[in-house]
């Protein structure tokens, strides 16, 4: 009885060992058809933290905001004119006098204009096609150096105002157009500039530099 | 017999409906292809502008090369000094390119100019259409450059 049972019981152990093997290794083809393509994604997935230049194509770019390469190629825009219509070469003073206005970002990306206006600076300053004054007017840039030239020029007795002269002011707005259709979004940013003549309170210069972005989600770029 | 001319001409019918239909997507393709966003362009000038400069051009990308042609380098100096470049680039292949460029400028030297200026732009032309990219010297001492150009994989 024992032994029939035992005859009994064993092939039904190999058909269970059998059908367990089976599902074991339908298990397996289920797990490496799944798991293949996360694997063949991860590399593109998981990208590791490195350096790219500033302004880069290959730089992270976003629709809904202004980013680094749209400020880049405003600043770069910028100065291209300037150099182009020769307008500084047009002041009194040489190199030209630059106040720096108010420049207003009336967009929804909350960037510093400092990215924009601090580069133009840089280039107008260093090459020597301007000279800003950090001096002039109520809320001064430099403070400080405005109270030592007042000090200075109180103690020669000198009470006419104001010390810098400066040819030229700059001021700007940047705007947006937002539009979308389905899930695309499109939005342009408009960057713009002016320079005011300050002798005659004309506007000398002006440009317009526009950047649109078109898509449905942020990418890095190429 | 008739019965296989029938055939016959039942297996040529339905090759040349083969044939007309192949043609017939074929075409279908080509002018989807060139369609989808190509441009025909008319210009007027025939022959190399007066401030047409030589380039030199060094291929990393023959698909780039390829598709996208720098036609003609103009320099000229601007109304403030300094130098302006502008290259007409063509799109010879069947599909919208987007691509990147820098201008560096190089004084007589041969040294580049560092600037603000020179940052990577980036711009689309049409299938069959052409863009000028234009380029200001970042100064008056500035007397010839270099154009770097990459295109989007996608």
């Amino acid at each position: 009885m024992l032994a029939t049972r035992l005859r009994f019981v064993h092939p039904t152990r190999v058909i269970f060992h059998h059908t367990q093997r089976t599902i074991h290794t339908t298990m397996r083809i289920r797990s490496v058809i799944v798991l293949l393509p996360i694997a063949l994604l991860a590399p593109v997935a998981c990208e590791r933290a490195r350096y790219v230049d500033t302004g880069s194509p290959e730089g992270v770019i976003t629709v809904g905001n202004v980013d680094m390469q749209d400020i880049l190629k405003a600043s770069s825009g910028m100065l291209e004119s300037l150099a182009e219509t020769g307008v500084l070469k047009t002041a009194k003073n040489k190199p030209a006098q630059l106040v720096m206005g108010e420049i207003v970002n009336d967009t929804s990306s909350r960037f510093d204009v400092g990215e924009m206006t601090y580069r133009m600076r840089e280039q107008l300053v260093n090459s020597g096609q301007a000279a800003v004054v950090t001096t002039f007017g109520n809320t001064p840039e430099d403070k400080q150096a405005q109270e030592v030239l007042r000090r200075e020029k109180f103690l020669k007795g000198e009470t006419s105002e104001p010390l810098p002269d400066p040819d030229f002011s700059l001021t700007g707005k940047i705007t947006q157009v937002k539009r979308s259709a389905g899930d695309t979004k499109q939005v342009t940013y408009t960057f713009r500039l002016t320079l005011t003549n300050l002798r005659s309170g004309l506007e000398v210069w002006t440009k317009t530099v526009d950047m649109t972005k078109l898509g449905n989600k942020n990418a890095v770029g190429f | 017999m008739i019965c296989t001319t029938n055939v016959t001409t039942t297996k040529s019918s339905a090759h040349r409906a083969l044939r007309a239909t192949t043609v017939a997507t074929f075409i279908t393709a080509a002018i989807a292809v060139a369609g989808c966003g190509s441009v025909n362009t008319t210009y007027t000038r025939t022959t190399p502008a007066d401030s047409a400069v030589a380039a030199q051009t060094r291929v990393n990308d023959l698909f780039q090369q390829i598709f996208l042609t720098a036609k003609e380098v103009r320099m000229n100096r601007t109304k403030g000094g300094p130098m302006e470049v502008q290259i007409d680039v063509e799109n010879n292949g069947f599909a919208y390119k987007t691509f990147s460029y820098r201008f560096d400028w190089v004084d007589t030297a041969g040294n580049v100019i560092p600037s603000q200026l020179s940052v990577w732009k980036v711009t689309n032309v049409p299938s069959g259409g052409s863009t000028v990219i234009r380029a200001i010297a970042p100064s008056d001492d500035a007397s010839d450059f270099r154009l770097q150009l990459r295109q989007s994989e996608s």
